[in-house]
């Protein structure tokens, strides 16, 4: 390569830090975090993209629901169950395995194409307990394994406002109304 | 439409987190993690799996594109094959000591802030090439020490990653071998590719000119990439 000039260097060092600079702003902080100082994320529909902001206090629109449900898992088995969620829905749950298993917290857009998933958390575990709140509007759930060489039972209480949820197992999904009136169902 | 089966699920989330992962992404809780399938797999492993792990880390290396830039900073002006095999030796050399160091010592550094340093790496590595400790300060420092020092900060990123995920004790060490192995092969087949290229590309006349280009260009990404991973230290945080 030619000598280059401590002009030339200069030049290029700022020009690259330039153009980061501007596309950091102006796409990446958008898109990424949800930070839009020149509005180019708006301009552009770049705001979609950031993960949902989290508000001390989110209003639902569905009804109140509590629901509890019980797995029995075979070694090696595995079942999936999932709620409908809405974008920036609360979900209070807590699961209880007689055994460890394999957990893997996941929601599936409904913008994704069907079956595309984002992890939230993956564990192994007898037992999780906690809030989530849905960064966008899809199905939200477990994905639960037993790897173990006994039978393990799991039961999940949840409380939201999913107007179903649906159980994957054994290459099958069914879907249940959830949050029909006690006595109805 | 017909449903999907479990199968074709869980495969779609290997997919989707295999996106998610090996791209870098930040901007979400799940984001630096091995995803989807993988994950799962990872972490129902107890005992030395050799093979996935071998795998592993050679997939990592192929489609992270944090570590390719480095690499393709590092060898822009190797001419000889026996300097590339020295210098990538030294990246080698210094990320096998931090990824298994890392893990083993559960030396625990937040992910946003070590992917920033990588960015950095790639900003140093481009100056370096467009000759400006030379011709701004007059000496460079030693570029195989460089290669090497940012070799351990790129371990450490790997360790990063690797320990986010509960890996069992059991065939721990086996396991971090075979993911250095892998990494290795991958960055090997990685090179390959690169190399080949930039061979063909430096025997075209106006290489020169187009060096200093692609170098300003790579030095660009690599700000673009410790912008990104920095901000997402100062927003999202400790994750």
């Amino acid at each position: 390569m030619t000598a280059a000039t401590p002009r030339a260097v200069l030049a290029a060092t700022a020009a690259a830090l330039l153009l980061a600079t501007v596309a950091l702003v102006a796409f990446v902080l958008p898109a990424e975090y949800g930070v839009d100082p020149l509005g180019s994320g708006r301009a552009m529909g770049l705001l979609a993209l950031a993960p949902a902001e989290q508000e001390a206090l989110a209003e639902a629109s569905e009804k109140y629901v509590t629901d509890t449900v019980t797995f029995e898992l075979a070694p090696f088995e595995s079942v999936e169950y999932k709620y409908r969620l809405a974008a920036g829905d609360g979900l209070v749950f807590s699961w209880r395995a007689t055994g460890e298993l394999v957990a893997e917290l996941h929601g599936e857009p409904d913008a994704a194409p069907a079956g595309v998933a984002d992890s939230f958390e993956l564990t192994r575990a007898a037992g999780r307990r906690g809030t989530y709140q849905a960064p966008f509007a899809g199905w939200h759930g477990w994905f639960w394994q037993n790897r173990g060489t006994g039978p393990v039972s799991v039961t999940l209480e949840a409380a939201g406002f999913f107007p179903a949820a649906r159980i994957y197992h054994d290459g099958r999904v069914q879907e249940i109304p959830k949050g029909t009136p006690p006595g109805s169902e | 439409m017909t449903e999907p089966t479990i199968i074709e699920i869980r495969h779609r989330v290997a997919a989707a987190g295999l996106g998610t992962l090996l791209l870098g992404g930040a901007g979400a809780a799940f984001a630096h993690t091995i995803g989807g399938q993988d994950a799962v797999f990872v972490q129902g492993i107890s005992g030395p799996a050799v093979g996935p792990f071998v795998y592993l880390g050679a997939k990592h290396m192929v489609t992270g594109y944090d570590h390719l830039l480095f690499l393709v900073g590092v060898v822009f002006f190797l001419r000889r094959l026996r300097d590339v095999a020295l210098y990538v030796s030294l990246f080698t050399l210094g990320h096998s000591v931090t990824l298994i160091g890392g893990v083993l010592g559960a030396l625990a550094v937040n992910a946003y802030l070590i992917d920033a340093v990588i960015g950095l790496s790639v900003v140093y590595k481009a100056f370096e090439n467009l000759g400006g400790f030379d011709v701004l300060f007059g000496a460079a420092p030693d570029a195989r020490l460089a290669v090497l020092i940012f070799g351990l900060f790129h371990g450490l990123g790997l360790a990063t990653r690797l320990q986010e995920m509960a890996l069992a004790d059991e065939g721990l060490l086996v396991n971090l071998l075979s993911f250095n192995l892998g990494v290795e092969a991958g960055q090997v087949l990685a090179l390959l590719v690169v190399v080949a290229l930039l061979f063909r590309w430096r025997a075209g006349r106006r290489f020169g000119r187009q060096a200093f280009v692609a170098n300003t260009a790579l030095m660009s990404a690599g700000f673009l990439l410790a912008g990104y991973q920095g901000a997402g230290y100062l927003l999202v945080g400790n994750s």
